[in-house]
């Protein structure tokens, strides 16, 4: 596998953009001044930056409630996606959905979503149109472990199987359904081992090495993009916060929770690019530095927005 | 008292080879189903304590308590007292602590690089290995209830010296004068940086391959060694080979399903205790078909072949030799009624 400089140091940027964004969602949450719920995704920024190097902007993502870090690793824009958090009518969609329906199909980004599986049969059909349309675009769609066990997931799986088409199904397992552990709720320890029963490939990848993340969604999406079809790609990974901005998540073990913290996916890839010698540790503060400017920017220009107006309640009610 | 361990890696035959070649999702469901049979047939022997590593499944446990109430076992199921850390080391702590408790042999389940993490920590206890992995070279494909019987009989005593026991070669991977790691079948070098996925498939990367043995029927890199000199599992001798991008001159299935065109440049078979240099410095080294050691330039790596690796039990031999001392009539038959009637 080649990766060069640039790649790993593009990597590092988007998961500490990522990151820089989440933690200041959580400090703006904690001070009331979102007037929405976050679900973060700290601690998973491996996953969306890993599959998301790979893709083109024709490409198609579809996200899920906890979707900030899909949305910026695909290329949404920073400033809209704050303002949309503020409920701001400059933010995505205009200040009226927050955080969990931002989209931007220009970027091939179908929309987070708030409904728990609903992304499925939305890639399903967007890969659908994509091999009908012949314009070579795979379409990734990111759901969590307990979005494994919907119907959406049993009946897309299949339904891209028989049809072969191009979608690449990466179940990001932070082995938390809200709260509850996933040997809780499903018979299976790996969601990789549930693509047998659809006859496609199912695997189980480091979700906390963005390298690993990397290689295993690259020969995915090249499969789907030659026409092979679908596959399922687990990431095993640990979001470091609660369900939602709010929950102390007492259920989970503190042990666990430390022993997972010490796998933080952006500290590891320091380390590699450290040793490596791609860069110092401060041309890495440097980075961090910049995306953390970056998120107050975008806060900067949020604050500064207008609240939607009463009136706005009338529009984009129906497509015109 | 006898005892057996069982190390079944929940993490076996899930790695990016059923992307990039055509290998089987091996499901925990069915490693649960083999180890039943595997508890079956150890408890018909009359093993009397079955000491397991716990996972993030309980394979063992699901096992167990699958069983049904008229086949309700007379052993004693117990976890192995280690500190989960989800990565291939709990199979490498969990042999340790079997060491520690004394089995008379530990059932694996899983492929090479299952067995290469249980033997740097089992020590002379024997394996016997149940192929549930990818490459699976050192693993065989055998029926649990076959395997709980062939390592019941070893466990007991009935059957343990060679040939039902033999010992295996492995390689030691030197770097910077200090051993770093083993590998029970294959240490393959690649042109390559990173760890990333672990699987080794791509035979463009492959720069030198030193194998403990091959045969052209085995799936993996050591295949290579197969097609163009066999090394049988007992041969005192392994083969180093040299590969290069020229034009292909051999053909050999280095993943499940991959049969790819080669060049090997040359090749020569190496001795016991002979030291290999690798040469193509920076690299990375995969041993028993994971991607494993990152060499950087400056670093002096050596590969050195031994006959030291983990004694295996060659399940067809101990049973027949159990067979032929009478381990399966007689007073056997009556015991195993007896212990039935007891459970009832």
């Amino acid at each position: 596998m080649k990766l060069t400089k640039e790649q790993l140091l593009g990597f590092y940027k988007t998961m500490t953009t990522i990151r820089a964004f989440e933690m200041k969602a959580a400090e703006l949450f904690a001070a009331g001044q979102l007037p929405g719920f976050v679900h973060l995704y700290a601690g998973e920024e491996a996953v969306a930056t890993g599959v998301c190097a790979n893709l083109e902007q024709k490409d198609f993502i579809t996200s899920t409630h906890r979707g900030h870090g899909h949305l910026i690793a695909k290329g949404g824009k920073i400033d809209l996606m704050m303002a949309e958090l503020f409920g701001r009518s400059t933010g995505y969609c205009k200040g009226k959905g927050g955080s969990m329906h931002i989209a931007d199909v220009d970027l091939g980004i179908l929309g987070a979503n708030g409904i728990v599986g609903a992304g499925q049969p939305i890639a399903t059909g967007a890969a659908l149109a994509c091999k009908y349309k012949k314009n070579g675009a795979v379409v990734v769609c990111f759901f969590g472990d307990g979005a494994s066990n919907r119907g959406t997931f049993h009946e897309s799986l299949n339904m891209a199987s028989i049809w072969r088409l191009p979608v690449v199904y990466v179940a990001e397992n932070n082995m938390w359904g809200i709260s509850n552990n996933q040997k809780n709720h499903m018979n299976v320890a790996d969601i990789a081992d549930r693509a047998g029963a659809y006859g496609i490939p199912g695997v189980a990848v480091d979700g906390n090495d963005v390298i690993a993340v990397y290689e295993a969604a690259a020969e995915a999406i090249k499969r789907a993009r030659s026409g092979d079809g679908p596959s399922l790609i687990e990431c095993k990974t640990w979001r470091h916060r609660g369900h939602f901005e709010g929950d102390p998540a007492i259920y989970k073990d503190p042990k666990e929770q430390e022993a997972w913290l010490k796998k933080d996916p952006i500290p590891r890839l320091a380390a590699k690019i450290i040793e490596l010698k791609y860069a110092s540790r401060a041309e890495l503060d440097k980075i961090e530095a910049d995306a953390e400017a970056e998120i107050e920017a975008a806060v900067k220009f949020a604050q500064a927005s207008p609240i939607p107006s009463p009136e706005d309640v009338f529009t984009d009610v129906y497509a015109e | 008292m006898s005892k057996v361990g069982i190390i079944a890696n929940p993490a076996s035959g899930k790695d990016i080879r059923r992307l990039v070649a055509y290998g089987t999702v091996f499901d925990n469901q069915e490693k649960v189903n083999i180890v039943r049979r595997v508890l079956l047939a150890l408890a018909a022997t009359g093993v009397e304590e079955v000491i397991y590593m716990p996972d993030y499944f309980g394979i063992v446990p699901r096992a167990a308590d699958g069983i049904g109430s008229r086949h309700r076992l007379s052993m004693d199921i117990v976890s192995a007292d280690i500190e989960l850390t989800g990565t291939q080391e709990d199979s490498y702590r969990a042999a340790l602590e079997l060491n520690r408790y004394g089995v008379g042999c530990i059932i694996t389940l899983g492929g090479d690089g299952t067995n290469r993490m249980v033997a740097k920590g089992c020590g002379e206890i024997p394996l016997l290995p149940i192929s549930t992995g990818t490459n699976n070279v050192f693993p065989e494909m055998i029926e649990g209830t076959s395997a709980g019987l062939a390592a019941g009989v070893v466990a007991r005593g009935l059957a343990c010296k060679p040939p039902a026991i033999h010992p295996t070669k492995k390689l030691v991977i030197y770097k910077n004068g200090i051993p770093v790691d083993i590998a029970l079948i294959d240490a393959v070098i690649l042109k390559d940086t990173f760890v990333g996925s672990r699987a080794v498939w791509d035979a463009e990367r492959i720069r030198q391959v030193v194998v403990t043995r091959g045969e052209a029927h085995n799936i993996g890199i050591s295949s290579i060694a197969g097609v163009l000199e066999p090394v049988g599992v007992m041969e005192e001798r392994g083969l180093v080979m040299e590969v290069d991008q020229g034009e292909a001159n051999l053909l050999a299935p280095i993943a499940p399903g991959l049969v790819e065109p080669l060049r090997v440049k040359d090749y020569r078979r190496i001795e016991l205790n002979e030291e290999i240099k690798v040469t193509d410095v920076p690299c990375l080294i995969a041993l028993d078909g994971e991607r494993e050691i990152e060499v950087r330039e400056g670093d002096e790596v050596k590969i050195k072949l031994t006959f030291d690796g983990p004694r295996v039990i060659d399940m067809r031999t101990a049973l027949r030799e159990a067979a032929l001392r009478g381990c399966f009539r007689g007073d056997a038959v009556a015991k195993h009624v007896r212990r039935l009637k007891e459970e009832v």
